[in-house]
């Protein structure tokens, strides 16, 4: 009996050490690395697996016509074609247009301007506006081409010139042939204006309100403000969203796709990425070449790699994440 | 656009990725019987042991060209009798799709289909496919089934030799059409023709007196009379297409070296071409614009008669009467020719391009997919597809349908197969295509002149394709 009691002591003894024991805060790093591990996983399996596998397509000459049976091991051949290809240095000077252009006047610029705008509405039109702002993010992009396309059609069919005849103006031909790249860049800014907008909108909020009257008190007017209070704080979110966008303008591809596919006439809007699409999985014979869909596709990731780096480096990305002053909701 | 996640450029070459582990999973291999996917036999344990197999279709299609499913689900009924009197323990059922979709979208889910082992039994393309698709191994060859049926006898030889390579029959022609140069004759009425010229036109094509440049000619009168807007009074379509292929070949164009079966560019031809387009375009006959155009624009510009010359389809009457409202008044207006030679004296031309059923590797009763198949090709049925969908026919009996002879179109069409050229079998076509076919946008657009554009497609294909194609 004492012993089964002596035992039951030692039992909860045990019990209480170990509970003691989880309690206790594991090493930090281990901590740090458990939290890291889902997203870890995700990088792994969406981008690190893909990437790699990429990487060993491009080195081979996989297309429809090889099959996943027949193909062959051919080196830096894809590389060499991209090199010697006629068309490449069109595509590239297409993509840093498209990102260059769609980056600074929408992504970047027009967000700014709806965020300063809204900022100074009332909080329930601010929102109002801001909602409308996202709808062409919401719309299937399907769905949203199709409209642009209504919108630029020839007359007598296109919104565009329908309402230019009526206003007793000179109306075009279709827009997205006469003008394609207004017409794509402003197809792909409606929708990426939105993020940036977000994010400088919460930005702006969380600017102590008491800077604001005190700079009012001043004698400071609305530009003032905006320029001397509002935009040196929005430093970190605008390096934030120029570098996200750059990525993703980067490997967009689908509005461009839906509205021109890269045309009128000789790859006029066709950029790196949907050349890359266009190689590796569409053509209307259907003779898709994987191999040199892959190495394009390669050629991309090493673009964005260096342009993320350029980034960090010139915006001085260390001291901007060292102790925010902004707490962004 | 933003807000999406960088690694999205890899989203192309993921897929093929995924395609490609799927793809280890056993070539062809076996499906586990019962697997409908993979064309298995869903046995069904029927009377006395007989087995019902499932054979899987994909086809493709307006809504006026159903029959190339519908005529195979016909035809289980058919080959099931047959199936009987033999003595034979199985029977067929047929499952699978008929999309209306673009052709590069339908092409892409049968190859990733089949490189994923879950091919169809039977799929229908271009017969231009057999090329690639022959030597990926995704079909089989035929000659087995079809050489000893009456329906290898019926069907024209032409068809069968678009269907060859190495000698061997890989697909069975669904049907095959004409692409002819359209007119309005209340237009030309207009202009002062007789009755008796406007009949007279589509000989003088055919003999060779009427040239691509009396064309451009007939097409600007068209314009500075009004009778047709700026830039509408000669069109093409509107997306990349094998019809341009005919202004290669009314210039003497060859596509293929019949010695090795190598693609062949004729610079001169190319030349000729990107010049007709380039003088099309300063005449202002036709829109730099053109290239691109949505096709339901294009058709309803088309149907209201607001183009003067234009080159299309067959098959685009039946579309055009279903889809456009054109009357049968308007159809009496229509007048169609061959396309004029680039030369005097020579014939004017038209290009086919017969679509075609195949027999994937990965069916697992392919006996039985081609003998559907063959089961749909009888007169009675092609007949009913040509006469809705306007093509033309593939067998010498159909010539005998009272259906098909009743049809005026069909019958003013019947001559044309015989100046139709083909788009080659090579496995490297779709790439050649693309050159050259945007080599032309540029031209139409403006962006080069033709000398530019024909050196911009030699340097592509050299680079492409290498010694697979014979520059002249």
């Amino acid at each position: 009996m004492s012993e089964s009691g002596a035992g039951t002591g030692a039992a909860s003894h045990g019990r209480a050490a170990a509970v003691l024991a989880a309690a206790r805060p594991a090493a930090p790093w281990r901590l740090g690395a458990g939290f890291l591990l889902p997203f870890a996983l995700v990088v792994a399996v969406f981008f690190l697996i893909p990437a790699v596998l990429t990487v060993i397509l491009s080195l081979t000459d996989v297309s429809v016509v090889t099959g996943l049976r027949d193909f062959r091991w051919v080196g830096l051949e894809n590389y060499r074609r991209i090199l010697t290809d006629p068309v490449a240095g069109l595509v590239l000077r297409n993509t840093l247009l498209y990102v260059g252009a769609t980056l600074t006047l929408f992504n970047v610029g027009l967000a700014l301007v709806l965020a300063l705008a809204t900022a100074f509405l009332p909080q329930r039109w601010g929102g109002f506006f801001r909602a409308v702002w996202l709808l062409p993010r919401i719309t299937p992009s399907v769905v949203y081409v199709l409209m642009w396309k209504y919108f630029a059609a020839e007359p007598p069919y296109g919104v565009i010139n329908q309402v230019l005849a009526a206003l007793g103006l000179p109306a075009g031909g279709n827009w997205l042939y006469e003008h394609p790249w207004p017409m794509v860049i402003a197809i792909n800014g409606f929708v990426g204006a939105s993020m940036g907008m977000i994010i400088f909108s919460a930005a702006i909020q969380a600017i102590p309100r008491e800077q604001l009257i005190a700079a009012q008190v001043d004698g400071a007017g609305t530009w003032a403000l905006v320029r001397r209070v509002v935009l040196p704080q929005l430093r970190w979110p605008a390096l934030f969203v120029a570098a996200y966008q750059t990525l993703s303008l980067l490997a967009s591809y689908e509005y461009i796709l839906l509205a021109t596919d890269g045309g009128p006439g000789f790859y006029t809007t066709e950029v790196w990425a949907l050349y890359a699409f266009h190689t590796a999985l569409s053509n209307y014979f259907g003779n898709a070449q994987y191999g040199l869909g892959a190495a394009l596709a390669t050629v991309l990731v090493v673009i964005g790699l260096v342009a993320s780096l350029l980034y960090l480096r010139f915006f001085n990305f260390r001291q901007l994440t060292q102790r925010p002053r902004i707490e962004v909701s | 656009m933003g807000g999406r996640a960088p690694w999205r450029a890899l989203a192309a070459v993921l897929v093929a990725s995924l395609v490609l582990l799927a793809g280890c999973g056993g070539q062809g291999s076996q499906a586990p019987a019962g697997d409908q996917e993979a064309g298995g036999a869903g046995s069904s344990g029927g009377e006395q042991g007989v087995q019902t197999v499932t054979l899987r279709a994909m086809t493709i299609g307006k809504p006026t060209e159903h029959w190339r499913f519908d005529n195979l689900k016909e035809a289980v009924d058919r080959l099931n009798q047959k199936l009987e009197q033999e003595g034979a323990n199985v029977r067929v059922q047929l499952e699978g799709t008929h999309e209306d979709r673009p052709w590069d979208e339908y092409k892409q889910r049968f190859i990733l289909a089949a490189e994923a082992g879950k091919a169809p039994d039977i799929i229908l393309s271009g017969h231009e496919d057999v090329a690639p698709w022959a030597a990926a191994g995704h079909i089989i060859p035929l000659d087995e089934y079809v050489k000893d049926s009456p329906v290898y006898q019926d069907v024209f030889p032409t068809l069968w030799e678009s269907v060859t390579l190495d000698g061997k029959i890989w697909g069975i022609p669904q049907d095959t059409e004409a692409r002819p140069l359209y007119f309005w004759k209340s237009h030309l009425k207009q202009l002062g023709w007789t009755d008796e010229q406007i009949a007279q036109l589509p000989e003088r094509i055919e003999k060779g007196e009427f040239t691509l440049d009396d064309l451009l000619d007939l097409a600007k009168q068209l314009q500075d009379r009004g009778i047709v807007p700026e830039g509408q009074g000669f069109w093409t379509r509107p997306q990349a297409g094998v019809d341009f292929y005919m202004f290669y070949l009314a210039y003497g164009g060859a596509m293929q070296d019949p010695e090795t079966g190598k693609l062949v560019l004729d610079k001169e031809a190319l030349l000729k071409e990107y010049q007709f387009f380039a003088r099309a375009r300063e005449l202002g006959v036709l829109k730099p614009s053109l290239l691109g155009t949505d096709w339901s624009i294009w058709h309803r510009t088309v149907t209201s008669k607001q183009v003067g010359l234009w080159v299309g389809g067959s098959w685009q009457v039946a579309e055009w009467q279903d889809q456009y409202g054109l009357s049968d008044a308007d159809v009496q207006d229509l007048g169609y020719a061959l396309l004029p030679a680039g030369e005097k004296g020579k014939p004017g031309v038209t290009l086919s391009h017969p679509l075609v059923y195949m027999v994937t590797k990965y069916s697992q009763h392919p006996e039985l997919a081609a003998r559907l198949i063959l089961e749909a090709t009888n007169p009675e049925f092609n007949t009913r597809h040509a006469v809705e969908s306007n093509h033309l026919a593939i067998m010498k009996s159909q010539l005998d349908q009272p259906a098909y002879k009743e049809n005026r179109l069909l019958g003013d069409l019947a001559y044309m197969v015989e100046y139709a050229g083909f788009v080659p079998l090579h496995e490297q076509f779709g790439n050649y295509d693309q050159a050259i076919y945007r080599g032309l946008s540029a031209v139409v657009a403006g962006q080069m002149t033709p000398e530019q554009a024909v050196d911009t497609v030699v340097q592509q294909l050299q680079s492409q394709l290498r010694d697979e194609v014979i520059i002249r």
